[in-house]
């Protein structure tokens, strides 16, 4: 019993100590040269939120500026408003969701279409609250002085006092410098290039333009002095390379070929197909387009409806069969131009994103501003991998963990490790200790 | 008889856990002293602080002690201000001995149960660090029986085969998330064994001082059928098969060089250098039974250094029936810079103790000790994780010992 009695003294003594758990210096976070008070995020689909295909109320709650004006407060941040959509709107635009996997482990993706906050066919709720994030998915750099540019883009018209089609006429540029601000990021100008490339390059009716290199060069002086204007400090972020996203780099002519080949195999079907057939360009130029086999160095988008290849196409209103040949197998049905980014266009669209990449950081070092290298970040994270807290990440899809379902768009757990490098970024450029944001606490793909 | 049963019992229920990935709780004078121990004749400790004084131990022996351990670890991510603490667990470094020889035979034989490695560390599930490491239980329970011969009335020598127990519990969180936004889990738990064998040399040298000089042998510990559990999305279940793991970790040997002084008959004085050499352990491997693309096998850089330890210790004898105790050291991390990981977040460290030693009755002893020790603050990136931050460790260590010899 004596012994007994000890070890209660002991088991007391540890629990004592137990209070007393060993601390560590947090270090000095401070503002630096800049002034947090009200920051605004200028940008397009990325700055929104957007992921998996679609604007929605937890992609917007994992946007990277809010998580960067979060990690602003603890060194004399505001308060960051941003248009979120209301709990019982909360699916937004709608937007795709993981439900499986089939057999051969591709991924199976389900719409999501409920709970969605459209007042009509085209438009949505209004947003009414203050505003710290004006992310504007689908928005060109080429489109900020656009007068009645909410009558052609839903997101901005959400956040406009009037209504299409008569009275949204004021320009994006205009709106997000109506209000005075201290600290702005901008990530322009994704859209400029990204437009045509996700469209499959040209080719076709329809298909999206890169924007003229020097009206980019002069859009972006303009945006970066109307920013300035009143003294703000800012950090500004280039545009990646197209082709370092999993929406190229997913879905490949030899996969296509493979899974044909292994499809007609199975059905007993003799020669088995020697090639996918695409409509590309056939000049450096890219403005003549003819059919052709297509190479490795053919991106197909992750668009591309699998399904339909192989079979007649078909009038998808009348079912009348519109073209015999199997889709993509044979030269007189080829893939369309929308789906291929053939190596003349990857030329285009890197030569011109290049030149874009050339302007802001010229732009940016003239009023010095911090910059976010997106194009070499992405790049590496291409060639290299990142590992962050354990975590190996790649620009793989799904697995890579940090692009979203869409391909293009970035998972909660990507967009906070691109907060992190604005935040270095922004550190560096102005002597300031903004904390990191912690990268463990968000997701990658959500998987059923 | 029946007292020695008694003690035996009480012992029990903290046999298997233990602390520290090297823990030197061996025995409550020792630790008291500041874990020296190689060139004096303290008690049935010797069986492990050095086999070859054993033959020299005045009388026979059977004792044992328990050290409840709090390991506190604070760590601090880079560029964030939030501390993150290890959760308070205890674990029980334990050591119990015998020694027996026929009065004035040459020869004693000795056995010992000690645990001379582990590791008791739970950092929680929400941490940024959980993909690296959640929680590990990590112990080693040697078995080393004994045989020691006096050579000379100067000299003696023994030797001793050691069979080692090892168990290992460890869970880290997968970065796969489910709707409710919850991780995945892996749990790997298993146990193996290995063997090994240590030697000692005892030597009284003419000018009184006492000499120590031990080795105790690698033990490479194999677990080869480990079980693993995961927990994943639903969708990745079959991508995440559960089935058994092999894992092996070589438990590194030791070498001690002590010396003993005298200098009245009250005091006791003593210092230990202690060599490990832990240039084996290069990496952690994990071999799945089966794997798939997601589940591959691991490898995961250790490339741990020799470490060293310079300990000192001293006694006096207040009484007849008390001694007081106290001591220190200074040790060198085997772990090098980029290779901190948070099951074993460690630097160099000091340490200081202090004990208090009882005569109950002429043939008990109680021998109480307490350890305070602190792990400098290291801030360290790891290569593999690319976990960034600055961990910070105390460790607070009473202990209790019972002795009965005759």
């Amino acid at each position: 019993m004596k012994n007994f009695k000890n070890y209660i003294y002991i088991l007391a003594a540890t629990a004592f100590f137990a209070a007393c758990k060993p601390s560590i210096d947090t270090p000095n976070f401070n503002h630096g040269t800049a002034d947090f008070t009200r920051y605004i995020s200028v940008g397009n689909s990325l700055t929104s939120g957007y992921a998996d295909g679609g604007l929605y109320l937890a992609g917007q709650q994992n946007s990277f500026p809010s998580m960067i004006a979060t990690q602003m407060q603890a060194v004399g941040g505001g308060s960051f408003s941003q248009p979120l959509f209301s709990a019982a709107q909360s699916n937004g635009s709608g937007y795709i969701k993981l439900t499986g996997f089939d057999a051969n482990g591709s991924p199976i993706t389900a719409a999501v279409t409920t709970n969605l906050a459209y007042r009509d066919p085209t438009f949505f709720t209004k947003y009414t609250g203050n505003l710290e994030n004006y992310g504007v998915p689908g928005i060109k750099l080429l489109h900020i002085t656009l007068p009645y540019y909410g009558n052609l883009n839903p997101y901005f018209e959400r956040l406009l006092p009037g209504v299409a089609p008569a009275n949204t006429n004021t320009s994006y540029l205009s709106f997000i410098t109506t209000k005075p601000f201290t600290f702005f990021t901008n990530w322009l100008g994704n859209n400029d290039a990204l437009g045509y490339a996700t469209g499959g390059g040209g080719g076709y009716t329809g298909a999206d333009a890169l924007t003229d290199k020097a009206t980019f060069a002069s859009l972006y002086n303009l945006l970066i002095n109307s920013l300035t204007a009143t003294g703000a400090k800012g950090a500004c972020a280039t545009i990646p390379d197209v082709t370092t996203i999993p929406y190229f780099t997913t879905v490949t002519p030899g996969l296509l070929l493979a899974g044909a080949q292994a499809a007609a195999q199975k059905a007993g079907v003799t020669p088995l197909p020697a090639a996918i057939y695409i409509t590309a360009s056939t000049n450096a130029a890219a403005t003549t387009y003819g059919v052709r086999a297509a190479t490795a160095s053919d991106l197909v988008t992750l668009t591309f409806p699998t399904a339909l290849l192989g079979k007649p196409t078909t009038d998808p209103v009348s079912g009348a069969v519109t073209n015999p040949y199997p889709y993509g197998l044979h030269p007189n049905n080829p893939i369309d131009s929308k789906y291929i980014l053939d190596p003349n266009e990857v030329a285009l669209v890197k030569d011109y994103v290049s030149s874009y990449n050339a302007t802001i950081k010229s732009v940016a070092a003239a009023k010095g501003l911090a910059v976010f290298d997106a194009f070499t970040f992405l790049t590496n994270l291409k060639n290299n991998g990142l590992t962050v807290n354990g975590v190996n990440l790649t620009s793989g899809y799904i697995s890579g963990g940090v692009f979203s379902l869409d391909g293009v768009h970035l998972t909660p757990r990507g967009y906070a490790i691109v907060a992190n490098e604005f935040i270095k970024a922004i550190n560096s450029q102005y002597s300031a200790n903004v904390p990191q944001v912690n990268v463990a606490n968000y997701n990658g793909v959500v998987f059923p | 008889m029946r007292r020695i049963l008694l003690i035996g019992l009480t012992l029990l229920p903290f046999l298997g856990m233990a602390q520290g990935f090297q823990v030197n709780l061996l025995g409550e004078k020792q630790i008291g002293m500041g874990h020296t121990g190689a060139a004096l004749l303290q008690d049935g400790a010797s069986v492990v602080f050095n086999p070859g004084a054993v033959a020299m131990l005045p009388q026979n022996y059977i004792q044992g002690g328990f050290s409840p351990l709090l390991f506190q670890s604070t760590f601090l991510a880079d560029g964030s201000s939030q501390q993150v603490h290890n959760a308070n667990k205890i674990a029980t470094p334990f050591s119990g001995y015998a020694v027996w020889g026929p009065k004035q035979a040459p020869w004693k034989l000795g056995i010992g149960v000690y645990t001379p490695f582990g590791g008791l560390t739970d950092w929680g599930n929400t941490w940024q660090g959980r993909y690296a490491l959640e929680s590990l239980n990590l112990n080693a329970i040697y078995i080393q029986p004994t045989l020691s011969v006096k050579l000379a009335s100067y000299l003696s020598i023994g030797a001793g085969f050691v069979y080692d127990i090892g168990n290992v519990d460890l869970t880290k969180a997968i970065p796969l998330a489910s709707a409710g936004a919850a991780d995945g889990q892996a749990r790997l738990k298993g146990s193996g064994h290995g063997y090994g064998w240590n030697v000692g040399v005892y030597a009284k040298t003419e000018i009184g001082m006492t000499v120590g000089l031990t080795y105790r042998s690698q033990v490479d510990t194999k677990i080869t059928a480990g079980n693993t559990t995961f927990t994943v999305p639903a969708s990745l279940a079959s991508s995440f098969p559960n089935g058994t793991f092999a894992a092996s970790i070589p438990l590194p040997s030791t070498m001690t060089l002590g010396l003993g002084f005298y200098p009245t008959p009250k005091w006791t004085l003593a210092v230990d250098i202690n060599y490990v050499d832990w240039k084996p352990y290069t990496s952690l491997d994990f071999t799945y039974s089966t794997t798939t693309s997601a589940l591959q096998n691991t490898r995961s850089p250790r490339d741990y250094r020799d470490g060293f330890a310079f300990r000192g210790g001293a006694e006096y004898k207040a009484t007849t029936k008390t001694a007081l105790r106290f001591g220190g050291g200074y040790g060198i991390s085997p772990v090098q810079d980029g290779y901190v990981t948070p099951e074993a977040p460690d630097a160099n460290r000091y340490y200081v103790t202090a004990g208090l030693g009882l005569k109950v009755t002429t043939g008990l002893d109680l021998d109480m000790s307490f350890e305070y020790e602190h792990v400098n603050s290291r801030n360290q990136t790891n290569i593999e994780s690319q976990l960034a931050g600055t961990f910070r460790t105390n460790v607070f260590i009473p202990g209790l010992g019972l002795v009965y010899h005759w």
